[in-house]
């Protein structure tokens, strides 16, 4: 059962990585790029959001930061492409650890507030500091990749989805997912059981926003070009948070899942409806909060589950569940 | 020295006095009750010790150390454990899970997690229900499942906080005959009851009585159903002339 998912796991990055040798157009390899770099968003807020069940809607800082980390180091201190990009990572680690240093002590809505207003005061930094981040006007983004941009931009994506699907399944059976669950079911039952809580969501935040980070770097360098009200905005942070919640928050494959359904559906729908297609994203969002509300993989393997204990086959109902 | 030792605690909110110098220690594997009516400040006392509240006169000792303002997962590693009152199972989880939850506190391994929470579930005679998820159990199985959660962190000190209400007569003697074995697990526990005395005479060691926070009686279940004090607490004045 186990091996045939890392198989399954391993078919698919495969096929991702070849893919581009049969689909070449430039439009189509950044619709791809987009769904696979949504669904390493997704993965990443996923362990925070999911696992830990502390909802955040101000993921857009960290994406903020790895993008302008890329384009500020490398552009004013003339620090090369990738390691400005790594240093994004640790601008984000920076923000994470005082976003969640200061808000995971309360209970409550507190986090999910203080996660929204400090992306917004980041934004407002960001658009209100010409002399370092450009403003309004924006600023240039190196290039991480040169050539067959859109391809490697696309394999870049698959990469980075790869290892935050293998960083949640390490985590999902590790200790440390269990204490993330506990965590999210009843904070006083995990204290209970010796549980330092707010340590235990602090490190999933690090790793969420490091993650976050990288994908932010990626999307300006692909772009080019951003601006604050684009990398840095709350429809960042909600898209983030609406495709893990859509294929399933809390569960190792709901993110990748909510991404493809997500992007290619948004995609679609900008095709035929044109300006009323977010009309269409609204109501889907409502269909799925109504009617699916543990998302698509959620409702699934609690399906799945229920058949199995209750139509005799004992095995395997503890590996649906988890995976 | 005792496993525990309560050193005249007193705990105000506001103007009420939930704990008002109270004093007594436990020993190591002894099953002490504390009994005493809803608002007696049992579940205030069970949170004083494990750091939920902390006192404002007095202190607490574990094991000889100070833990009188220690933190509720600081004193879960010392070797504390609990139940609730109000049942808080991890509802999305298996009762596997929930259980090797506890199990983590002395182990990494998912594992070695789970095959000691298979042992704690089959002591609480609960292994069939292993694979369901807590939020589907009927509530005699939910107040095991907190004693098997809190016993598999391999406590010195369990606190049952009211770990009999809301049971039958029949669920409740059998959860005692279960308790009874607690020493030989090497933990000592604390139980807060309201009033099944059955379960109390028949388990415990040792008793003290709470009413409105102040410590009326302590000690054998015997004596203390004796006490004139504590039949004007639970009866009213004019029964203490009956010398029940």
């Amino acid at each position: 059962m186990k091996r045939f998912h890392l198989l399954a796991a391993v078919v698919v990055f495969v096929l991702s990585l070849l893919l581009p040798l049969v689909v070449e157009t430039g439009y189509a390899l950044q619709i791809l790029f987009r769904i696979y770099l949504f669904a390493a968003l997704g993965l990443a807020w996923n362990l925070v959001g999911g696992y830990a069940g502390q909802l955040s809607l101000g993921h857009a800082a960290y994406f903020g930061a790895g993008a302008y980390g890329l384009a500020l180091f490398s552009g004013k201190l003339g620090v090369s492409p990738w390691l400005a990009a790594l240093m994004g990572v640790v601008v984000a680690l920076a923000c994470a650890l005082l976003i969640g240093g200061v808000s995971f002590r309360l209970r409550g809505p507190y986090f999910v507030l203080a996660t929204i207003a400090f992306a917004e005061v980041v934004r407002l930094i960001a658009k209100n500091l010409p002399n370092v981040t450009g403003g309004d006007v924006g600023a240039q983004v190196p290039a991480l990749f040169h050539g067959n941009v859109n391809r490697a931009f696309y394999w870049a994506a698959v990469m980075l989805t790869a290892l935050a699907f293998a960083t949640t399944v390490a985590i999902s059976r590790a200790r440390f997912g269990y204490y993330l669950m506990a965590i999210r079911e009843d904070e006083d039952t995990a204290l209970s059981v010796g549980i330092g809580a707010a340590r235990t969501k602090l490190v999933a935040l690090l790793v969420s926003a490091a993650l976050t980070a990288l994908a932010g770097a990626l999307y300006a360098s692909l772009f080019l070009y951003i601006v604050p009200d684009q990398v840095l905005s709350i429809d960042v942070s909600n898209e983030i948070a609406i495709v893990a919640m859509l294929g399933g928050a809390g569960t190792v494959l709901g993110p990748i899942v909510g991404s493809v359904v997500l992007e290619s559906a948004s995609e679609l729908f900008k095709d035929i409806f044109k300006e009323a297609h977010l009309l269409i994203y609204g109501v889907l969002l409502v269909v799925v909060v109504l009617f699916l509300p543990e998302g698509i993989i959620g409702t699934l393997a609690a399906f799945l589950r229920r058949r199995a204990l209750f139509g005799g086959i004992k095995a395997g109902a503890k590996g649906v569940a988890a995976d | 020295m005792s496993l525990l030792e309560i050193d005249h605690v007193s705990k105000r909110f506001g103007g009420l006095r939930a704990i008002n110098d109270v004093a007594f220690s436990i020993e190591e594997n002894e099953i002490t009750f504390i009994v005493g009516p809803n608002g007696a400040g049992k579940t205030t006392l069970f949170n004083l010790i494990t750091g939920v509240f902390h006192p404002d006169e007095g202190s607490i000792r574990f094991q000889g150390q100070d833990i009188t303002h220690i933190s509720p997962n600081h004193a879960a590693r010392l070797g504390i454990g609990r139940t609730f009152q109000l049942v808080k199972p991890l509802r999305n989880l298996t009762v596997l899970e929930n259980v090797m939850l506890g199990a983590f506190l002395h182990t990494s391994s998912p594992s070695k997690a789970a095959e000691q929470a298979r042992e704690v579930l089959k002591y609480l005679q609960m292994e069939k229900a292993m694979h369901f998820t807590a939020s589907g159990l009927p509530v005699a199985m939910l107040k095991r499942l907190e004693i098997a959660r809190a016993l598999a962190t391999k406590p010195r000190l369990i606190l049952l906080d009211e770990v009999v209400a809301g049971l039958s007569t029949a669920e409740a003697l059998g959860l005692a005959e279960l308790l009874k074995k607690l020493p030989e697990w090497g933990v000592a526990a604390v139980g807060g009851v309201e009033h099944v005395m059955q379960v109390v005479m028949s388990i415990a060691h040792r008793v003290v009585v709470l009413d409105h926070g102040t410590q009326i009686a302590e000690g054998k279940p015997q004596e203390v159903v004796r006490m004139p004090a504590v039949i004007e607490a639970y009866l009213g004045a004019k029964y203490k002339e009956l010398g029940l």
